[in-house]
């Protein structure tokens, strides 16, 4: 500043500015800031769309398919989704008298179909009995042990007694099946050099009444034996029981989801109260009840969930899944309790809480509008992650049958039935096990996403 | 920019994928490497090995220990087949072949089996009469508590001695010299020679099993063999390693020299995986494995393994299922064809019809074929009716659920799931399926806590009489409590007489009054399908006695 020889100008008034376009943004509340950071992170954004699909496929979903997922359809046993589905309608099965046919060697004595294949062929002079195989595989088809012929499976050993006949009704596919009947000499010696070898190609096949029962039959059109009919239509394929894949997945979610949701969201409410007592009141108290929080973590979880199924009197058949739910609630909230305990300690000596206590704010006054408030982004938070360990735990208790009876599904119990057929229909395993990563990845996604919209402190760097 | 964030995210969310599988891959290359290290390949690994005349097999579960008198599960049985031998045994033709017993008669009242003077324990003492004695009476006594004593109670006053009732030496059986055993008969009795190969009847070491101070069986140095092979080897939970017995009678007729059972695991992938990779000789598969073995184009054998498996009904009065029109409602209902061709898919199972397997014998053929069950077409109007019936009989507006206990094995628990919905679609009666480890189930049944159990009877000896008791009123294994008065005087013919024309009449009468009354709902029979290494030849699956058998097996040189 200048101190010498005042100018005239110091003592003119200031010449009037043009009014200058003021820079103001609308205020945002918390939740506008933190709904916009959310809505430019893609991963969250992509999460929270799979996740609301989620509920709409668990709530809406068998609305909309109407199939009960306890149904079993035997026609359609462990099909993968998308399986062709075209049967005829047939005769219902009748046992086989066995009557002459005529015809030399292996041959059929009837059509070959799902319901059943019907074999004859001629005696053999120095036969004891017949062991009859099927194979999926033509007969040229090489073994890989070069010593013994690979025949498929073994479906029986027939006694020329019995009639030189074979109905073989065991698990047929309609696909072509390779059937050898093989002549067994003296000391149970298969005498291959005289096996018979026939093709048979198996229709699927299904009788009036079945379809009628199943309503694969549209009751306008007069159906009859020899007709074309579509089987019911699994879009997801069948379990080992015919049962449909989609229905088991949608109900096998809501027992995931609501453990996911349900658990958590009690757990969390309690791990707040519980812990904004000791951090407000601390002192004794504080030591006494978080002492008591160490001691709950140290409890075994497996070993209290079979106590509670024990204590609840859990008889045969009946499902598992609230003391599933008590259990998770008793044992999940130390850890809420523990971080909402810290931050109402540090919130507790903020300069704006003193102010407000200065100021003569009552007690109610402060945990409603500065306690609550300022740590609610932390409590969401925490809430987002628990839900995908509750669903992780479900499933895990499922896998070891610890939770839902049969016949109800959820996704645990399903993988835990798929992993026994993994190597011949993956598909029973792979549905629910894509289920669960994927419900788990996207809540761990919203999760990430909503900490770092919620709590600029927390926030990850990237 | 929204966009671009978008995709530079989605980039990099692959890229960490990407990552994450290459570091996994490399991961288990790494751990592939160091595990080859440290395998060591040698002969004992091997399925079949010639040059040191070794196998190695797979057992589903350890036995819970190895003394004869108290076995009851198969695997123990199996070992004990193998490591001992009583009077007689079974060829692999079902025939009975001389054991310690060189010769025997068998009369109406008693039987006598003379010991072959060659008989040695793995300790190079001879195997006497009194070993017999000794064994027979521990096995009754009450304090040993053998869940098998019952198959000694044709012995003269065996039931007595088990109950307490008396002292055991004055058991019916005495060692009249260190090679003759006589036994006296409780009743004329038919059969005892069928009986004797049974895994109770062994011979047990009096001065032995005094000296192991209550260990007798715990482990194998806790052990003392008669039979084929010793055990060397009993790493509990892992491994167990037989090797053929020096001292044993029959030793010319053993060729192999060592069995190894390096693996102990129930999983049907697991074991077919051992097989794949020539580590054990022989593998039993499951209706998962089945196709597996068909791919890679093994050939797959089958046997008829004959344990018949049933629906007990709890009879107890205050049980539902005490009422004949619900059970006959349940019975019409079951398609025991659909059963075993749609649900357990496995060669080999045969529908059941009767408690009688197939394949037991009668007077001249099959007991089947000359008692042949009527056929049971399933009949669901007629189920409806019963259950109708019943329910007015009971005076219920509705049927409370029934309880159907099972195993808790993957076959008994789809079988369960399956009965669950056949009764819920074609009755409208729920169905609670209670799951248990064999041990429980067996207390359930013992206390009557179920409605209905999915049973079954395994085989103990070779005559129809091994299932024809098994619903007489006085029988500890009838846990449903069921009673009929023509069935109790039936199965008191079977027992006692000794026209064989007249027994057989006898078992007819009882297939009969368990199908009219629907005392059970026969299941299926059980089959077996195995692979076995193609050089492996002699290998003996059986119905009764010891299975499998390996003990008069040889590997083919190639």
């Amino acid at each position: 500043m200048s101190t010498a020889n005042p100018s005239e100008l110091d003592f003119s008034p200031a010449p009037e500015r043009a009014p200058q376009a003021r820079l103001v943004r609308p205020s945002l509340s918390y939740w506008q800031d933190a709904w916009r950071r959310l809505r430019l992170n893609p991963r969250a954004m992509i999460s929270l769309a799979i996740v609301v699909g989620l509920l709409v496929f668990t709530l809406v979903g068998p609305m909309l398919w109407r199939l009960d997922p306890a149904n079993q359809d035997l026609e359609q046993l462990s099909i993968p989704p998308g399986a062709a589905r075209t049967a005829h309608i047939v005769e219902p099965y009748t046992a086989w008298r066995r009557e002459a046919t005529p015809g030399t060697g292996l041959r059929l004595a009837s059509e070959a179909t799902t319901q059943s294949v019907r074999l004859v062929w001629d005696a053999h002079p120095s036969a004891r009995a017949f062991e009859v195989f099927r194979d999926i595989y033509p007969p040229t088809h090489p073994p890989t042990q070069s010593t013994q012929d690979a025949l498929g499976i073994p479906l029986g050993e027939i006694s020329p007694q019995d009639g030189l006949a074979f109905e073989d009704r065991l698990a047929l596919e309609p696909i072509t099946y390779y059937y050898h009947v093989v002549p067994v000499g003296a000391g149970n010696r298969l005498l291959s050099d005289a096996r018979e070898t026939i093709e048979v190609e198996v229709t699927r096949a299904i009788t009036l009444e079945e379809a009628t029962q199943r309503g694969l039959v549209s009751t306008g059109k007069k159906t009859q034996v020899g007709d074309e009919v579509e089987l019911a239509w699994h879009p997801l394929g069948t379990d080992y029981l015919g049962r449909d894949m989609l229905a088991r997945l949608m109900y096998g979610a809501r027992v995931s989801l609501f453990i996911g949701i349900v658990a958590p969201f009690l757990y969390v409410l309690l791990g707040v109260a519980y812990g904004s007592l000791a951090g407000f009141v601390g002192g004794a108290t504080d030591q006494t009840l978080m002492r008591f929080a160490d001691f709950v973590v140290a409890l075994p979880f497996l070993l209290f969930m079979i106590l509670f199924k024990v204590l609840f009197g859990i008889g045969p058949g009946e499902s598992g899944i609230i003391p599933m739910l008590i259990a998770l609630v008793i044992l999940g909230w130390p850890a809420t309790a523990r971080l909402v305990r810290g931050q109402i300690l540090q919130i507790r000596e903020e300069s704006y809480v003193s102010a407000a206590r200065l100021m003569g704010s009552p007690t109610g006054y402060l945990i409603a509008r500065h306690m609550i408030p300022n740590t609610l982004g932390v409590i969401l938070v925490t809430l987002t992650f628990a839900i995908p360990s509750a669903i992780f735990t479900e499933a895990f208790l499922s896998f070891i049958g610890m939770g839902v009876a049969p016949p109800t599904p959820s996704w645990g119990s399903m993988s835990n039935e798929g992993i026994k057929t993994m190597l011949v229909s993956p598909h029973e395993l792979i549905l629910p096990a894509i289920f669960i990563s994927v419900t788990v990845l996207a809540f761990n996604l919203l999760g990430d996403g909503l900490r770092d919209a919620l709590d600029a402190r927390m926030r990850s760097v990237e | 920019m929204a966009d671009r964030t978008f995709w530079q995210s989605m980039w990099a969310l692959t890229m960490l994928a990407a990552a994450a599988l290459g570091g996994l891959l490399l991961l288990m290359l790494i751990i592939a490497y160091f595990a080859d290290l440290t395998i060591v390949d040698d002969a004992s690994s091997a399925a079949v090995d010639y040059e040191s005349r070794s196998i190695s097999i797979v057992i589903s579960e350890e036995p819970p220990q190895m003394d004869s008198t108290r076995a009851t599960d198969a695997v123990s049985g199996m070992l004990l087949g193998h490591l001992m031998e009583g009077l007689l045994r079974y060829d692999g033709e079902g025939n009975l072949q001389p054991g310690v017993a060189e010769s025997w008669t068998v009369t109406p009242e008693g039987a006598v089996f003379k010991l072959r003077d060659d008989a040695r324990w793995s300790d190079g003492e001879p195997v006497t009469a009194h070993d017999f004695v000794f064994s027979w009476r521990t096995a009754l006594a009450p304090e040993t508590a053998s869940l098998y004593a019952f198959i000694m109670y044709p012995v003269k006053h065996a039931e007595a001695i088990n109950l307490g009732d008396m002292p055991s030496d004055q058991l019916g059986v005495v060692a009249e010299d260190d090679l003759t055993l006589r036994v006296e008969f409780e009743r004329p009795l038919a059969f005892f020679d069928r009986l004797v190969a049974f895994t109770t009847y062994y011979p047990i070491r009096e001065d032995f099993y005094l000296a192991r101070d209550g260990r007798y069986g715990a482990d194998a140095e806790d052990l003392l063999f008669n039979g084929a092979f010793v055990m060397t080897k009993w790493v509990h939970g892992a491994e167990v390693a037989l090797e053929k017995n020096p001292y044993y009678w029959n030793k010319d007729s053993i060729w192999l020299e060592r069995i190894n059972i390096p693996f102990i695991t129930p999983d049907s992938n697991t074991q077919l995986n051992l097989f794949k990779d020539g580590k054990v000789a022989m593998v039993q598969l499951s209706p998962d494995t089945l196709k597996n073995a068909v791919q890679n184009r093994w050939p797959i054998r089958r046997f008829a393994e004959g344990t018949v498996f049933f629906i007990e009904f709890n009879h107890r009065p205050e049980r539902l299922t005490r009422n004949l029109n619900l059970r006959k409602a349940l019975y019409y209902a079951t398609d025991t064809a659909e059963l075993v061709y749609r649900v357990i898919k496995l060669p080999g199972f045969l529908p059941g019809a009767s408690l009688f397997p197939t394949w037991l014998r009668g007077e001249h053929d099959y007991l089947r074929r000359e008692y042949p069950v009527p056929a049971h077409p399933v009949n669901v109007t007629r189920a409806r009716e019963h259950l109708e019936l019943a329910r007015q009989e009971l005076g219920l507006d509705e049927f409370p659920p029934l309880v159907l206990l099972v195993g808790d094995t993957p076959t008994s628990l789809k079988q369960a799931e399956y009965f669950q919905n056949t009764f819920k679609r074609h009755l409208g009666l729920e169905v609670r399926i209670d799951a248990q480890i064999f041990k429980q189930r067996l207390e359930k049944m013992t206390l009557g806590q179920f409605d209905m159990v999915a049973a079954g009877w395994a085989p103990d000896f070779d005559d129809p009489l091994t299932y024809g008791d098994l619903f007489a009123s006085w029988n500890k294994n009838n846990r449903g409590y069921f009673r009929s008065d023509a069935l109790d005087a039936q199965v008191r013919i079977a027992q006692g007489s000794l026209n064989q024309n007249e027994r057989m009449r006898a078992f007819g009468e009882i297939q009969r009054i368990l199908l009219e009354e629907v005392a059970i709902i026969p299941n299926y029979e059980r089959g077996r399908v195995f692979v076995a290494d193609p050089s492996l030849e002699g290998l003996i699956r059986r119905t009764i006695g010891p299975d499998p058998d390996y003990s008069r097996a040889r590997i083919r040189e190639d």
